[in-house]
């Protein structure tokens, strides 16, 4: 099985209220650790500008590229849901290890506090709610309900299989778990 | 650190329901985790199914580093240093508040009752421990006070709904929207300025049913990103001349709802003589206003066909464009164009208006202790009563925006009261009103100031007794949204209180026991005392049939067979319902206004150029016009501090790659932003989403002047005049500015 995000690009609004929910129930200090992101994007000229949002969590890949590369075996798979996990125990850090998940993920997901040594930490699709049958905190935070998440599967059928966005490309090897309605420039 | 997966799921984590109390425009429940007697998350509402619910926005998301922040304060401070120093030492209840008590009888005797001076503002709201209710009732019971008229926010449109409706209900229910053919949002962004937590979303709704959403504004907001089919940028300062103009084309091609406006209005023919050039010679034609606001008049035409022949349409004419000199004017004009349409009082239509409020369980009708008797300051003064003459209201008070400059000039000035005391409460107006630096200059002058607040903000700066206040979290109070609705809410205690801090209500009744206020009536009971507001007022006495309940649920919701239309009953049957104005209809002209002779004020709405907009002559010296929209990761000035908050959105200024360039800036650069009044800092976020010539500071970050003088906290109000327009609106929209690369200095 595989979880999966869905985005309705054409609703959001980039309030950041996923990102602050992310924050507040994952228990994450201000700083570069961000678990969810908001990428802006602006094109075009006065009068005629065009602007989107994309949401940047975690896309908990088919192909999670981030596994292989780490060194120590820290980042795993569930293989009930497809949950891309992190054991920060066995993480040796940014120093040690120069932060290879990150280099090789696409889409930045991997995060690091900004102190020394600092052990990679990610979106874990809330996996606390989860194991609770609850979404993620970013889906019943979003003020526009521009979010949804679940079994990517129920989810395709539900929303359709649009696999690319605007400033967002469906990655072919990694294979991310997110559908779109698309914001049209 | 932790695994992931092995993450303990703690059993023992209790939920409290509380809600949002900023002054946001948003009411939010929320539910609060609690572990330990700490927060330890925020959770939204949980009712129902997810389209039906109030959730809340990122600002309460962080509500737990707002309650927990280091920088709250803790202790009763007095001042041990300059005035705005910020040095201040902790001293115990017993010894500030007696100092206060021992201040007060002074000045009461030496002055009298008007040279004590109470400043109220609308943050952290409340019912029972509201803290500008406590002190009126305080105050008034020593013997007087000395206040100010006028709120920062929507004066203009207050001033503009009394004169053409008299009733400040001028709103639908938000899910009204959804039955409309065409929207157009003027000046209006809900995705930052709440307008009522169910605002936005219905929006998104209505243009997911296939609405057609136009935007009017200098920017392209982020609600335009989402929401507009079309945007149209706007000169500021300018709506009135496009709102007249599109009355032209309408009343030109008689598309004009002649039968509603003679059968509901008053002073149509007036307005028709100004818009045709009857009345001065000029017709008020789409190219005449293309000059003016920099609108190509085929859009302007076209805009106005389209909204008069679209039905029905609802034209939402926000506050922002009113927060100018322009002011009420603004507001009128929108007013006038529902009325010339028909749309008023019809579902899917607008009265206009800008106050968007309707009366069900509205903040207006909050259930508070009332003061036994009037202000004493304020008897036996000329009514105001049905009157729209402003200079009424300043018989014993200053203009909000005038605030600093009654303190500074006091009687000499024109006011009519010296301060020789100031209780500031609620507010952080140094930072929050016109002209920051002279604020700054009023206080270091005054001779006494108490500010109660939950943070040593630039106006706390300057107290010399700082009493620490209970967040909304570490009391229970009954809360109420105001822009929309319909519901009520019941805020549950969540912690203890940080530190040694106490609600504005018990320490006004502290504060009696030091004055020997026998008869300030207490109600140290908090539970008993809800359920007594509660059964106070009708509505929720009423409807709330089980408190407990209410109490449990931290919400309860009316349910309205339709959605609430503002002057429904007006319009159905004018004969038996007439609206609140003399006339007893809608007053496109009114009498009221004409009896007061003022060229500056008409009595018909019309375009009229003021001072500090494009076309004023100081344009030369300052070419750009500043415009101060809400921010979005805060609300005004207050969570400034909150980290999780701040790092979302940089301060920066919008600024058109146009105006950069021919001053050689690049996007990120520090700027120097500048005019007679102050000069601020901020880096330049270069964007096409501004019409060029403008540029835009969101209000409410901390003003921080370096050793030249220059704000280095990008305080918008350091630009800002402390003046206002004829009907009241403190007119903080209307700045010239001109701006730099900063280099250092001054």
């Amino acid at each position: 099985m595989q979880i999966g995000f869905y985005f309705d690009q054409t609703r959001c609004i980039g309030c950041s209220a996923c990102v602050v929910a992310c924050k507040d129930w994952n228990d994450i200090p201000a700083g570069p650790e961000n678990w969810m992101r908001i990428i802006y994007n602006e094109e075009g000229k006065f009068p005629n500008v065009f602007v989107s949002y994309i949401i940047n969590p975690c896309f908990h890949c088919k192909d999670p590229v981030c596994i292989p590369v780490c060194p120590v075996n820290a980042i795993t798979k569930r293989e009930e849901d497809g949950i891309v996990i992190v054991d920060s125990d066995k993480c040796i850090g940014n120093e040690e290890c120069d932060t290879k998940c990150l280099k090789a993920c696409p889409y930045d997901a991997p995060q690091f506090g900004h102190e020394k040594g600092a052990k990679m930490r990610k979106c874990n699709f809330c996996l606390d709610r989860y194991l609770e049958g609850k979404l993620p905190v970013c889906i019943e935070s979003c003020r526009t309900r521009a979010l949804d998440a679940g079994i990517l599967e129920d989810l395709e059928s539900k929303y359709g299989n649009i696999k690319n966005a605007d400033n967002f490309t469906y990655s072919q090897r990694t294979k991310p778990a997110i559908i779109f309605k698309s914001k049209n420039k | 650190m932790e695994n992931q997966e092995n993450k303990a799921n703690d059993g023992d984590i209790k939920i409290v329901r509380t809600a949002s109390t900023f002054d946001c425009g948003g009411r939010c429940p929320l539910k609060l985790h609690i572990k330990e007697g700490k927060i330890i998350r925020v959770e939204g509402d949980d009712y129902g199914h997810k389209d039906e619910q109030l959730r809340t926005c990122l600002r309460c998301r962080a509500l737990r580093q707002y309650v927990y922040h280091p920088e709250r304060l803790k202790y009763p401070l007095k001042r041990d240093g300059p005035k705005g120093s910020g040095n201040f030492k902790r001293v115990s209840w017993d010894k500030a508040l007696t100092e206060i008590a021992e201040k007060l009888k002074e000045v009461k005797k030496k002055y009298g009752n008007s040279s004590i001076f109470l400043v109220t503002g609308g943050a952290y709201q409340g019912a029972y421990h509201d803290g500008v209710f406590a002190m009126i009732r305080l105050l008034t019971q020593f013997g007087g006070y000395s206040t100010h008229y006028g709120n920062v926010s929507s004066e203009g449109a207050v001033y503009a709904t009394q004169t053409q409706y008299t009733s400040p209900f001028v709103g639908h229910s938000r899910t009204d929207l959804l039955n409309s053919k065409l929207i157009i949002m003027w000046g209006w962004d809900p995705a930052r300025m709440i307008s009522g937590t169910d605002t936005i979303f219905n929006l998104i709704k209505a243009k997911e049913k296939g609405i057609k959403i136009i935007c009017i504004d200098p920017r392209y907001t982020d609600s335009a990103v989402v929401l507009a089919d079309q945007w149209i940028p706007i000169i500021p300062g300018t709506d009135t001349a496009m709102m007249v103009a599109m009355a032209y084309i309408i009343i030109d091609e008689n598309l004009h709802d002649q039968e509603f406006l003679d059968k509901y209005t008053v002073g149509f023919e007036k307005f028709k003589e100004y818009v045709l050039g009857i009345e001065d010679g000029i017709s008020k034609t789409p190219e005449w206003a293309e000059k003016i606001t920099s609108v190509p008049a085929e859009t302007i035409a076209n805009l106005a066909r389209e909204y008069a022949t679209t039905k029905p349409s609802a034209l939402m004419d926000c506050q922002g464009p009113a927060r100018s000199a322009v002011g009420e004017l603004y507001n009128r004009c929108a007013m006038t164009l529902t009325a010339i349409t028909g749309n008023v009082g019809k579902h899917g239509g607008s009265a206009a208006g800008g106050l968007m409020g309707i009366p069900y369980g509205h903040m207006f009708f909050a259930s508070r202790i009332p003061p036994p008797y009037r202000n004493p300051v304020e008897t036996g003064l000329k009514s105001v009563r049905g009157s729209l003459d402003l200079q009424l209201r300043f018989q014993a008070r200053c203009h909000t925006n005038k605030i600093f400059d009654a303190i500074l000039k006091g009687k000499e000035g024109g006011y009519s009261f010296d301060v020789k005391f100031a209780w500031f409460v609620n507010n952080n107006f140094l930072n929050q009103l016109g002209n920051a630096n002279k604020s700054a200059k009023a206080l270091k002058k005054l001779d006494y100031m108490v500010v109660a607040d939950l943070w040593l903000t630039p106006t706390a700066r300057y107290a010399d007794i700082i009493l620490p206040v209970t967040s909304i979290a570490e009391k229970s109070d009954l809360v109420r949204p105001w822009p929309s609705g319909p519901y009520f809410i019941y805020a549950n205690q969540v912690i203890e209180p940080v530190g040694e801090c106490k609600s504005d209500l018990r320490i006004a009744e502290e504060l009696a026991d030091k004055l020997e206020l026998e008869e300030f009536e207490k109600y140290p009971d908090e539970k008993k005392a809800l359920r007594f507001l509660i059964k106070l007022r009708e509505d929720t006495r009423k409807n709330i049939r089980n408190i407990d309940k209410f109490r449990q649920d931290g919400i309860h919701r009316l349910e309205l067979e339709k959605p609430y239309v503002a002057f429904k009953e007006q319009i159905q049957d004018i004969e038996n319902n007439p609206f609140n104005t003399p006339s007893g209809k809608i007053e496109i002209f009114s009498q009221r206004i004409a009896d007061l002779n003022n060229p500056e004020n008409p009595p018909i709405p019309k375009y009229m150029e003021r001072w500090e907009g494009r076309y004023d002559p100081l344009n030369k010296r300052y070419p750009i016009q500043l415009i101060s929209p809400h921010p979005k990761n805060r609300v005004h000035s207050e969570l400034y501090l909150v980290e999780w908050l701040k790092e979302v959105e940089p301060h920066v200024a919008w600024v058109n790659p146009v105006d950069a360039e021919a001053r050689g800036i690049k996007d990120g650069d520090e700027i120097l932003v500048f005019n007679d009044r102050g000069k601020l800092t901020i880096r330049a976020w270069l964007t096409e989403r501004i019409i060029p010539g403008v540029i835009c500071i969101f209000e409410g970050t901390w003003y921080d002047p370096d050793e030249n003088g220059v704000d280095r906290g990008g305080c918008v109000n350091t630009l800002t005049k402390d003046a206002y327009s004829p009907g009241g609106a403190s007119a903080l929209n209307s700045c010239l500015v001109d701006f730099k690369k900063f280099k250092g200095g001054a």
